[in-house]
């Protein structure tokens, strides 16, 4: 499998998340490396994985731009520091607003888009048919089964056009058949465009595992304060990456182990 | 039978119904049984709003105060979303949360000042009642906005809006429907000063001063007659509020369905 790492997209520079005298988010350093494939264009699914309440809400939410590191900085494409806007957003649970119907929400995300003006209806449209949603553009989020909310959801994000696209535990709470779906989107999505990323926050190390390129772990460090990113494992290297079945070879089974040892 | 005493129940809605119904008939039944010389039966109420229905005085004062409540409604309701959409800035922050206070201000200790401040009888109606209304509608749309989920901010934020355009589109836009629910809600305390504020001038009649009047008479059936007027207008009301709620907002009544 021929690939090569190339320039930095997004780097997470000693940052560090002090709430009063309680640090939360202590020196966390990373980067995450255009990956290119000959002859595809191939995205990059980046996953960071942690126990529950160690702090990778935060860290969402650093990345997104909509919280403030007390030190450090994140920044992509070189040097520009993340704001809110910048990155594309699924929030846990898919949050959708309740008084737009989907096409309206659709409609909030495309306007935001340049890349997309004057072609707006005809972006939802197509994308609406990929995500299979056609039929339900113009109804109510109440009114939508949970999986054509996370598909209005992600699509949302989409039609923003970010580079960046940010999963808050996308696998929490879903049924094994939703499950399969949102991780064939999720690969869908990562191949849509070379710079196109993904960055998982999740427990459920299993699925991330198996859709990533990259993990990196965030946990405690004996005797310190606050969680940094402990291990980074680059899956391209172990030939664990862009595999439908993964899941049956016995390195990914060795990494999962690998990664529990070291929550 | 043994559901309807057990907590958390679920019942249909042909035996909720057959309930509410049941329980008024035994408590006319009991109003009929206890009342004496003094106080009139239900039967005789009833004759008298029936007769009093057909005057062309009840007709004028009820359209005197539904005028007046409709007026101060929708007043109350313009400054009181100036006031709230304005508490999102830390400016006027102090002021809304001043006027949320003000409901422990009681109106009878004012008449004189807004006597002061106004032009005539109908316009120091008008005010005590806006004034009177203002402080519980803030204090329900501030409610509102203070629940408001973190997720709806971070979404617009998210969406690269500006702190105007969230305004706009989290508070303006997606709370438009929770306006009425509020008119609804405090419809109530609006209809119950109304007969507060007529007292004071009389002269333009209203269902407040009929009331008064026939109170001065000690003509208790007449009066009766008149609180069962005001409860069955208020009911009304308020079920034409929540079908204009759910007609302009569909999504307030929208199910799951699939």
């Amino acid at each position: 499998m021929q690939y090569t790492k190339e320039e930095v997209l997004l780097q997470a520079e000693h940052i560090n998340l002090t709430y009063g005298e309680r640090p939360i988010l202590r020196d966390i350093n990373f980067a995450v490396r255009n990956i290119v494939r000959p002859g595809m264009s191939q995205g990059q699914v980046v996953s960071l994985l942690g126990r529950s309440g160690i702090g990778k809400t935060q860290l969402f939410r650093l990345m997104a731009g909509l919280q403030q590191p007390t030190s450090g900085s994140i920044t992509i494409f070189g040097n520009k520091k993340v704001e809110a806007g910048d990155m594309g957003v699924v929030f846990q649970h898919y949050y959708l607003f309740e008084w737009k119907t989907i096409y309206q929400s659709l409609q909030m995300a495309v306007r935001q888009n340049p890349a997309l003006k004057g072609n707006e209806k005809e972006a939802i449209e197509k994308w609406a048919n990929a995500f299979e949603i056609t039929d339900s553009l113009h109804k109510y989020p109440q009114q939508l089964s949970g999986g054509q909310r996370q598909r209005a959801s992600i699509m949302q994000q989409l039609l923003k056009g970010s580079a960046f696209l940010l999963f808050d535990e996308p696998f929490s709470g879903l049924d094994i058949c939703v499950l399969d779906k949102v991780v064939d989107m999720l690969l869908q999505v990562s191949v849509s465009d070379e710079l196109k990323t993904l960055i998982i926050v999740s427990h459920d190390i299993e699925t991330s595992v198996a859709i990533s390129d990259t993990v990196f772990i965030l946990g405690k460090e004996e005797g310190q304060p606050g969680a940094t990113v402990k291990q980074e494992i680059d899956l391209l290297e172990r030939g664990l990456a862009w595999q439908k079945d993964v899941r049956r070879e016995k390195a990914f089974a060795d990494t999962l182990d690998e990664i529990k040892a070291g929550l | 039978m043994k559901k309807l005493f057990q907590p958390f129940a679920i019942i249909s809605k042909q035996t909720f119904l057959i309930m509410v119904v049941s329980q008024v008939i035994l408590a006319l039944l009991l109003w009929h049984i206890s009342s004496d010389g003094l106080m009139p039966q239900p039967g005789k109420v009833l004759a008298a709003l029936a007769h009093l229905s057909t005057t062309k005085v009840l007709i004028d004062n009820v359209l005197t105060s539904l005028a007046l409540t409709v007026q101060a409604m929708l007043y109350a309701i313009v400054i009181t979303l100036i006031i709230a959409y304005l508490s999102v800035l830390p400016f006027f922050k102090g002021i809304a949360l001043f006027i949320v206070k003000c409901r422990y201000l009681t109106l009878a200790g004012l008449i004189f000042v807004f006597t002061l401040l106004t032009q005539n009888g109908s316009a120091l109606k008008l005010w005590l009642l806006i004034c009177g209304i203002v402080p519980f509608f803030v204090t329900s749309f501030l409610s509102v906005i203070i629940h408001i989920p973190q997720q709806e901010y971070d979404l617009c934020k998210t969406l690269g809006y500006n702190r105007w355009r969230i305004l706009y589109e989290v508070i303006i836009i997606g709370k438009a429907d929770k306006v009425l629910e509020i008119l609804q809600h405090n419809f109530a305390i609006s209809w119950l000063m109304i007969t507060m504020v007529e007292g004071l001038s009389m002269s333009e009649g209203g269902i407040g001063a009929l009331l008064i009047k026939y109170n001065k008479y000690n003509d208790l059936t007449n009066v009766l007659a008149l609180q069962l007027l005001i409860f069955l207008l208020g009911l009304f009301f308020d079920y034409l509020l929540a079908t204009i709620r759910s007609w302009l907002f569909p999504y307030t009544r929208s199910q799951k369905t699939s």
